[in-house]
């Protein structure tokens, strides 16, 4: 035996093209394997539906079509949108089980306030409403977060507890508001929220607005990556190889662009376009007309909540705190971190995040019922899990748990899909959840 | 002992019947409820109120608020309190037993009031549940599609009332289905009977087919909502009739807007009605067996045979939204909201 080099990290030596692949990349080998599990779920949801019924999907099925995979986006918003904050609140090791029950009692009340309140008084469909409603939503759903932050961080009862309570309390709460009825139609431009087409009015931004926003997205994946070089330079830290740059900006924009042309691919259904030639009065060609949806409201929302959560939680002080008291709270304290506040501030932007997602299912569904989010926090903190983050606190991110939520929702349609009964269902996403937190868990020891 | 008590119970009885046709009033009819804590027995109680009291007998309630035991200590006052029938809304249908045998003992009649308790000496008076599920499949037939593709969003798998409204639902369909004129596309459950489960399930049922569904037999209006919301969002909603149960409000401006086909209610005040003025009756004497409408059930879990009424619902279409709107249920405004004049008859 030789003596070891310590010159060298005796890792690179012996590692395959993978790993320096990886290592090149900087890409998290946990969100590739995520990546990789999705498309398997997706090519075996496709070619299992094509035994059954002939679709026009990649594979002769029909999951792997744009309709199918623009609809499971809208599908995914609502607990995406949500799971964004729950990374932060279990990285803070903390967790929200109130976060359905808050998404159904502040959707009742927006619900309440356009149909009974607002409604009557400035008249139905008054462009003020909307806003106004999802404003005052937002606030309340802050403010039942920062409620529970308070009791937690101030009064030292437990998350566990705190938000056990919230989940029955707000369920309650929700039905004392219109007594167990269902509260309908929405605002008409509220409902857009929602991705459902309203009258001729889409909830999606269309074809030409879609290029341009995935276009955009392509750009500033390339100036994110070249800004990252120079930074680096700068700060002579080491760089990136530079075929692994091209390589992340075109996947980059490949990947921003095939999503743009996938939800560009899917067509008003012909019943919409029938209402619309009918109130409009075009001429009709005789090849027909094929309007594109395009990127639907809420998948923007939940883009953009994404987008600025991955943001706060990386690129702020505010994250960074989040990140610090997760890994030691102790220390966290003594390095001057108010984590009181932070405890509070953290479960209000949850509580806005719900408030989000409640404006998001109330305006899809059209209504907003006392049952509208049950079971919706065991979605969204086993999207969060399954995405990586850890329950020990410390570790986890945004992406990840939308990804993650991405995974269960499709599971979730596929399944339904393919006429499963509900109970297979039931057991199979169990299952998964399960067995993604092991992998996860195997993963991180070899890291190690 | 046993002799001199049948005797009496006969001379009882005479009595009874002797004084039915002079004089039917100053009868002692008891409810024992379940609960006040839902709102929905608040209207029972007032339709049973107002049938008892206008007939000359004494209306008496006990509140077990939701607690087997005190119902059951409920029961045995009401038996000492000399009442001649006793209408019980079980909290616990078995544990309620022992009660129904010591009113049985005594001589005072029973009238299990919506929830079956398994004692044959007990009337049952309900809702024809299985009876929802048959209505469904019917007015479907009648007024939306007899053939065609046919989508069924069921409620939860852990509730039997979902079985066994599929199973009325079957058995009005089945000979279409037989025939080959039905075909099922998609049968699902959902999740809690929830509205926004049953749109899920329906956007995946529609893009399995590719849109080519021409009914939806939903079990209940929650969830017709939710199915109406994935047919809006393919532009077909009021083009494919869908049905539901309850007489939610939301669901009965969506009868007026023609986008549901049926909304079948089960209105409260009708079921205490009839079961105040059966125990009109049978406190004047008259036996179970001999009132209108009865016969024998026994769907119960133990399948004891007991004397039942089962009051049919009524399936609520645009054609008689009225019912609904002059019954007070709900307001005009409520029901014919964003309806287009002329329309519906019952919103000019």
């Amino acid at each position: 035996m030789t003596a070891v080099d310590n010159t060298q990290n005796p890792a690179r030596s012996d590692e395959g093209a993978i790993a320096r692949f990886l290592r090149a990349t900087e890409i998290d080998a946990r969100m590739l394997g995520m990546v990789a599990a999705l498309l398997i779920i997706w090519v075996g949801f496709d070619i299992y539906s094509g035994f059954l019924r002939d679709g026009e999907g990649l594979f002769g099925g029909s999951f792997l079509t744009p309709r199918n995979l623009w609809i499971l986006l809208v599908q995914t918003s609502s607990i995406a949108v949500m799971t964004t904050g729950m990374v932060l609140i279990i990285v803070m090791r903390h967790i929200d089980l109130s976060v359905g029950s808050i998404l159904g009692f502040t959707s009742v009340c927006i619900a309440t306030m356009q149909v009974f309140w607002l409604g009557p008084m400035l008249g139905v469909g008054h462009p003020s409403i909307w806003i106004v409603t999802l404003i005052l939503g937002l606030l309340l759903g802050g403010a039942i977060g920062a409620f529970h932050g308070t009791l937690i961080a101030y009064l030292g009862i437990p998350s566990f507890i705190v938000t056990l309570g919230g989940l029955i309390v707000w369920r309650g709460a929700a039905w004392a508001v219109i007594r167990g009825e269902t509260v309908a139609p929405m605002d008409k431009n509220f409902k857009l929220i929602g991705g459902g087409i309203s009258g001729i009015t889409p909830g999606s931004i269309g074809a030409t607005a879609s290029w341009i926003l995935g276009a955009v997205i392509c750009a500033a994946i390339i100036y994110a990556i070249y800004n990252n070089r120079v930074q680096r330079k700068r700060f002579n830290f080491p760089q990136r190889p530079m075929w692994a740059e091209y390589f992340l900006a075109i996947t980059g924009c490949i990947l921003a662009l095939g999503v743009t042309w996938l939800v560009n691919s899917y067509y008003w259904p012909k019943g919409v376009v029938d209402r619309y030639v009918q109130a409009t009065g075009i001429e009709v060609p005789p090849e027909g007309i094929n309007i594109a949806f395009g990127y639907s409201v809420p998948v923007l929302i939940a883009m953009g909540v994404g987008l600025g959560m991955s943001f706060l939680a990386t690129r702020t002080r505010f994250g960074r705190y989040v990140y610090a008291t997760g890994g030691n709270p102790e220390a966290a304290e003594l390095a001057g971190v108010n984590t009181k506040k932070l405890t509070v501030m953290i479960f209000a932007l949850m509580g806005v995040l719900a408030a989000i997602s409640a404006s998001i299912s109330s305006a899809r569904l059209d209504s907003a019922t006392n049952a509208l989010g049950q079971f919706d926090e065991l979605y969204v903190i086993a999207a969060a899990v399954i995405g990586g983050t850890s329950l020990a606190g410390g570790l986890g991110t945004i992406y990840g748990a939308m990804l993650g939520a991405l995974v269960m929702q499709s599971l979730q349609s596929g399944m339904t899909l393919l006429n499963f009964e509900s109970a297979t269902k039931d057991i199979v996403v169990g299952c998964v959840l399960v067995f993604a937190v092991f992998v996860d868990q195997v993963y991180r020891r070899r890291v190690k | 002992m046993n002799r001199k008590f049948l005797t009496l119970a006969a001379g009882a009885l005479m009595l009874g019947m002797s004084s039915m046709s002079a004089q039917a009033a100053g009868k002692n009819i008891c409810v024992s409820w379940k609960t006040f804590q839902e709102e929905r027995w608040k209207t029972d109680e007032a339709a049973i109120k107002a049938v008892v009291e206008a007939a000359g007998n004494k209306y008496v309630s006990a509140d077990a608020q939701g607690s087997a035991a005190k119902q059951l200590t409920d029961i045995e006052g009401l038996i000492t309190q000399g009442c001649n029938v006793i209408l019980v809304v079980a909290f616990d249908s078995d544990a309620i037993l022992p009660a129904f045998q010591a009113a049985a003992d005594a001589g005072v009649k029973m009238i299990s009031y919506d929830v079956l308790v398994e004692h044959p000496d007990a009337l049952y008076v309900t809702f024809d549940n299985v009876g929802v599920g048959r209505l469904m499949a019917k007015t479907m037939l009648e007024k939306g599609k007899s053939e065609g593709d046919f989508a069924f969003i069921k409620g939860d798998k852990g509730d039997p009332n979902a079985t066994f409204l599929f199973q009325g639902i079957m058995e009005v369909l089945k000979p279409n289905m037989d025939a080959g004129k039905i075909k099922n596309v998609c049968e699902t459950f959902t999740d809690g009977w929830k509205p926004d489960a049953a749109q899920k399930n329906m956007e995946q049922c529609l893009t399995s087919v590719n849109n080519k569904v021409d009914a939806v037999i939903s079990q209940n209006d929650g969830m017709a909502g939710g199915v109406v919301a994935a047919l809006e969002a393919q532009g077909l909603a009021g083009t494919v009739p869908v049905t539901g149960q309850d007489g939610d409000k939301a669901a009965l401006n969506r009868v007026a807007l023609g986008t549901q086909l049926v909304s079948v209610w089960k209105d409260a005040r009708v079921l205490g009605k009839a079961a105040a003025e059966f125990a009109n009756l049978i406190a004047d004497g008259k036996a179970a067996t001999e009132l209108p409408g009865v016969g024998k059930f026994s769907g119960g879990a133990k399948g004891v045979e007991v004397n039942a009424v089962l009051i049919p619902p009524n399936p609520i279409t645009r054609d008689n939204l009225s019912d609904v709107i002059d019954g007070g249920w709900i307001s005009k405004e409520e029901a014919c909201a964003g309806v287009a004049a002329g329309s519906v008859a019952a919103c000019n």
